[in-house]
């Protein structure tokens, strides 16, 4: 229970990083500390213009970078799933090669490879801890699966929107790192994104009332729209307006707005799929009755 | 023997020649005036909060400045330079800096020529700290951190370019734009909106004026003699 909530806490901090690393690129801060690892020499410069966005960023990096740390050592000292301890090294992993991706990033002035790497590993290892608050939750170890027919479906079409969004997240980060192009695929994948959402959130409706799913479902639902109106509105903000209005606190707020749904958006569907295939089975001989049992394989 | 001492003669006279000759032939020059037309646009002030350092230093506010119309109607900080008609031509860059200078949270001068190789001397003359980030797109990028006032560093171009932004990534409204070039024939407009090309030698060249807002025009000029001082004029236009 504890690991479950210290993984729900750095679930938190960990998003907290994505809008501090969101704000760094909407303001056009990342370079404003050109040395790595100490910032100007030293472990706290003057918070004076966009060094306030780098250096607070770095600053959240290192604590959930230390959080993980923790994170990963209390699993391998409690868990007794080896795949989860594996896990908690993987995830530990990511936060480190996040770091050094950062150090480059800010050595080598913002190579677009490394930059868009950079904010594709952000959400990722946001999935990875959402996945470990999931994995150390009595929702996941004290499930019971029950067998449902349409099971299969869900997974897939559930599998496939998330493999969806996270394209479009890798497209979101080539346009926000190029000053905007590759916009015309990432409108049009958004299309398909959406559809996906609305997909997922009506097979997760036709499952058995009252699930864990329904809620996460909605909710993911809802962000698609809101992440809808957020896109417009950087598009409009930081695109068609052109140079003058990047700088302006409504693109800055509108661009992080629409990174922050979207890492949420990732990490609801990521949610939602893992849930899925924890709560509900296919039945094997295909047969409609609803079955509890399984709890005892994972 | 008599024949040495005629050759050396005649060496000896067309290196007079030679040395009379130089900068008569390059004493031609191009001048001109950057014309505005229309309504000058509102210079917003520049919002400093983000460093109180920098906002003590203004305490009356400044002024946007990336179009500067000066009173006499004309344009400031309008890079002109020789864009075609040197050929082949080679310039060794001059061995003295250019100043650069980071004060009021401002740089000076806003928009200057520089030669490919040239050293750039920038200072930071402010109580605040600076990053100096160059971006350009034909020779190396460099970010420098200049956290101590008073504190100089010297980088070169390695490529002709034009133009060059300089920008403080602290300090999101300080740009500069350096014009980098092969050679020394440029000018930028002051607050008369007049410039200067001075020492060419008669040629046809495209003269080229460029505004970081307003954008380039062209204008192709014939210098007959060595001593010939053309007069050309640009007109940028309110958009």
């Amino acid at each position: 229970m504890g690991l479950n909530r210290f993984s729900r806490f750095l679930a938190f901090a960990t998003y907290l990083l994505i809008i501090a690393g969101g704000l760094v690129t909407s303001t056009g801060s990342g370079l404003s500390v050109p040395d790595w690892p100490l910032s100007y020499g030293s472990f706290f410069p003057p918070m004076v213009g966009g060094i306030r966005f780098e250096h607070s960023h770095r600053l959240i990096a290192g604590s959930v970078g230390l959080l993980t740390l923790v994170l990963m050592v209390a699993i391998l000292r409690a868990e007794k799933r080896v795949w989860l301890k594996k896990l908690g090294m993987l995830t530990f992993g990511a936060v480190i090669l996040q770091a050094v991706l950062g150090g480059i990033t800010v050595i080598y002035l913002l190579p677009t490879f490394v930059s868009v790497f950079h904010a594709c590993l952000a959400q990722t290892f946001f999935c990875l801890i959402i996945s470990i608050a999931l994995f150390t939750s009595p929702l996941w170890t004290k499930a019971e699966p029950v067998q449902f027919p349409k099971s299969f479906w869900i997974h897939r079409i559930l599998f496939v929107t998330t493999a969806l969004i996270y394209l479009q997240l890798i497209l979101g980060a080539v346009v926000r790192h190029t000053a905007g192009n590759g916009i015309v695929y990432h409108a049009l994948m958004a299309f398909l994104v959406l559809t996906g959402i609305f997909l997922s959130t009506y097979s997760v409706m036709c499952l058995p009332a009252g699930n864990e799913l329904q809620r996460p479902a909605i909710f993911l639902g809802l962000l698609a729209v809101a992440q809808l109106f957020l896109g417009v509105g950087s598009w409009m903000t930081r695109i068609m307006m052109g140079e003058s209005a990047r700088q302006g606190v409504s693109a800055v707020l509108f661009a992080t707005a629409h990174q922050a749904t979207g890492a949420l958006i990732l990490a609801s569907c990521v949610y939602l799929t893992l849930l899925s295939l924890r709560l509900f089975i296919q039945p094997e001989s295909g047969h409609v009755s609803i079955v509890s049992g399984g709890a005892d394989r994972i | 023997m008599k024949k040495n001492k005629v050759s050396m003669m005649i060496t000896v006279l067309i290196l007079i020649f030679q040395v009379a000759l130089i900068p008569s032939a390059q004493a031609a020059a191009i001048t001109g005036k950057i014309a505005f037309e229309g309504t000058a646009p509102a210079s917003p002030p520049m919002a400093m909060d983000a460093d109180p350092n920098c906002q003590m230093m203004h305490p009356d506010g400044v002024s946007a400045d990336d179009v500067i119309v000066n009173p006499n109607g004309t344009l400031k900080n309008v890079f002109v330079y020789v864009k075609e008609g040197l050929g082949d031509q080679t310039f060794e860059a001059p061995k003295e800096p250019v100043a650069f200078n980071q004060q009021g949270c401002q740089y000076h001068p806003k928009v200057f020529g520089i030669q490919v190789g040239q050293p750039l001397e920038i200072l930071n003359s402010d109580n605040t700290l600076h990053n100096v980030h160059a971006v350009p797109t034909k020779s190396t990028q460099f970010n420098l951190g200049m956290p101590i006032q008073g504190m100089k560093l010297k980088k070169t171009f390695t490529a002709p370019e034009v133009m060059v932004k300089i920008k403080c990534d602290v300090h999101p409204w300080m740009a500069a734009y350096a014009g980098v070039l092969k050679h020394p024939f440029f000018g930028v407009s002051g607050d008369e909106g007049t410039f200067e090309i001075k020492n060419l030698v008669p040629g046809q060249y495209v003269i080229e004026a460029w505004h970081e807002k307003y954008g380039t025009q062209t204008f192709s000029v014939t210098i007959s003699s060595a001593d010939e001082t053309k007069d050309i004029a640009f007109t940028f236009k309110a958009s």
